[in-house]
């Protein structure tokens, strides 16, 4: 049974398409085959992060307008022989975009994929909406910010109401949530929203925190993404994260300052005499 | 040749059927004969087609007080008029024994007025059922509970709206807005365990966060009412 999951934030730049690349290459390097699919019509992004971009013959719309069928336009990826990349038009608009032409697609990948993993555009518009319609899993991308959790609480929302499976009175799907950028030593600065903070207000299974990390952008710009950097916090955190998706139990890293016990009690002392 | 019991119960002749035709209703709200006839005559010269052969019941709810009526006259300008009396409706029982002599029925019996008859047993009173909310309510999400009470076992987000007509409860965090009484019942009130709304308004008064913060409470289970056209809020 093929799983379609949807990674969606609503706000932008809170590292959705960071995150769809390396969940597509966790879950295609444990054996799953699995496809990414770039929702993003117009602003083509994942064929960068996931370093195919020279390789983009045909796309998504090409597909969904029979200009080209779907062994055309997926893209093997250069490291994992089981992960493909769907890439999204940069010419088009998100209105390229049509039901029957996603459920088309979806139904065709479903066929002989494990894994299919749609990369959401921010905004909660017709690509926004079409990128979860199908979904049976949604990971909801969120940065410890006031603004982006609210973004977060309102997608989340969408997602219990604007979904096939919603619509039809099945079983709804499972959400999870991916804390990202997170600093915990600008949390306890109190510059930046805490783990507890955020789940308070959203209230949904944690599926990891990814800490800030040099290694994001490092991995962005060279094209590989940046669980295959396992020497590094954020790679390994996209690791445990996976690995937690396929039921794996995991405890949470990278949540806390790192060594430094002294200073967080004192911290602990100060807020307590405040 | 000879026919079967089961071949004629086939070929019934009639059947009885429930319908429901639109009926003219005309109450007469004073008795006065000659008003009555004059102003009847000038209302169907208005729009004569629609006046012929509508069939018409005679309200009598409002001059039941007024005893035996001259049916016999009423029944003379209504068909003068081209209109057709079936039946009269309300009035007391004189008044649809006299009716009844003209051949005029009486339709609804059960409208006798209840002074003339036995009280009879109230109702049950039968509540409105509450609109009851288990999942988190969120952002840009709105739920409305249209003549009824409210209540909300889940937090309700900031950018979230709930409104209902009577009161809300709220069990989880409250974050959003949330307005009672909102078609401008005055007692409605709000309950919540923890007030961090962006807004509360009862029948349209309302406070904003800022209102609310200003005037800090401390924790504890929230009563929110009106009072003088002023929103108050009180510890429980």
């Amino acid at each position: 049974m093929t799983k379609i999951i949807v990674i969606t934030s609503g706000k932008g730049g809170v590292g959705k398409t960071t995150t769809s690349a390396s969940f597509a290459v966790g879950l295609a390097s444990r054996g799953f085959k699995t496809a990414v699919i770039d929702f993003d019509i117009g602003l083509r992004n994942l064929d960068l992060i996931m370093g195919c971009e020279r390789r983009v013959v045909y796309d998504f719309v090409n597909v969904i307008r029979n200009e080209a069928n779907l062994n055309q336009a997926l893209i093997r990826d250069k490291h994992i022989k089981d992960l493909f990349i769907l890439p999204a038009s940069q010419t088009r608009d998100k209105d390229a975009l049509t039901l029957e032409g996603v459920s088309t697609v979806l139904d065709e990948l479903s066929k002989t994929f494990d894994y299919v993993v749609c990369d959401s555009p921010a905004g909660i518009e017709r690509g926004a909406q079409l990128a979860m319609y199908f979904a049976d899993s949604a990971i909801v991308v969120t940065n410890p910010e006031v603004s982006s959790v609210r973004d977060s609480d309102r997608m989340l929302g969408l997602l219990s109401s604007k979904t096939k499976r919603a619509e039809e009175g099945r079983e709804p799907l499972t959400e999870h949530l991916l804390l990202t950028r997170y600093s915990p030593k600008r949390v306890a600065r109190g510059d930046m929203l805490s783990l507890s903070d955020v789940n308070e207000i959203l209230a949904i299974p944690l599926l990891g925190v990814i800490p800030e990390s040099q290694a994001v952008l490092r991995a962005s710009n060279s094209g590989d993404p940046v669980i295959l950097d396992k020497e590094s916090d954020a790679g390994q955190a996209y690791l445990d994260a996976v690995g937690r998706f396929l039921g794996e139990k995991i405890p949470h890293r990278f949540i806390e300052e790192k060594g430094n016990w002294l200073k967080r009690l004192l911290n602990f002392k100060e807020k307590e005499t405040v | 040749m000879t026919v079967s019991g089961l071949e004629v119960e086939q070929k019934a002749c009639f059947q009885f059927r429930a319908n429901f035709l639109p009926c003219t209703v005309l109450q007469i709200t004073r008795y006065d004969w000659e008003a009555l006839e004059q102003q009847l005559v000038s209302a169907i010269s208005n729009a004569p087609p629609f006046f012929t052969d509508l069939p018409v019941i005679i309200d009598l709810d409002k001059i039941k007080s007024l005893g035996v009526l001259n049916f016999i006259k009423l029944k003379e300008v209504l068909l003068a008029n081209k209109m057709i009396p079936v039946g009269i409706r309300g009035g007391s029982e004189e008044q649809h024994l006299s009716a009844a002599l003209v051949g005029m029925p009486t339709l609804t019996a059960s409208r006798l007025s209840t002074a003339e008859t036995k009280p009879k047993k109230k109702e049950e009173p039968i509540a409105r059922l509450t609109k009851l909310v288990t999942t988190p309510i969120r952002s840009g999400m709105q739920i409305y509970a249209r003549e009824s009470d409210l209540i909300v076992t889940a937090a309700v987000s900031q950018g979230a709206e709930i409104l209902a007509d009577g009161n809300i409860h709220v069990y989880g965090s409250l974050r959003g807005r949330v307005l009672a009484g909102v078609q401008g019942n005055l007692q409605a009130r709000i309950y919540c365990r923890t007030l961090d709304a962006e807004l509360v308004s009862i029948a349209g008064y309302y406070l904003t966060k800022e209102d609310i913060l200003n005037s800090p409470l401390g924790d504890g289970m929230k009563q929110i009412y009106l009072e003088n056209e002023q929103v108050r809020i009180d510890v429980l």
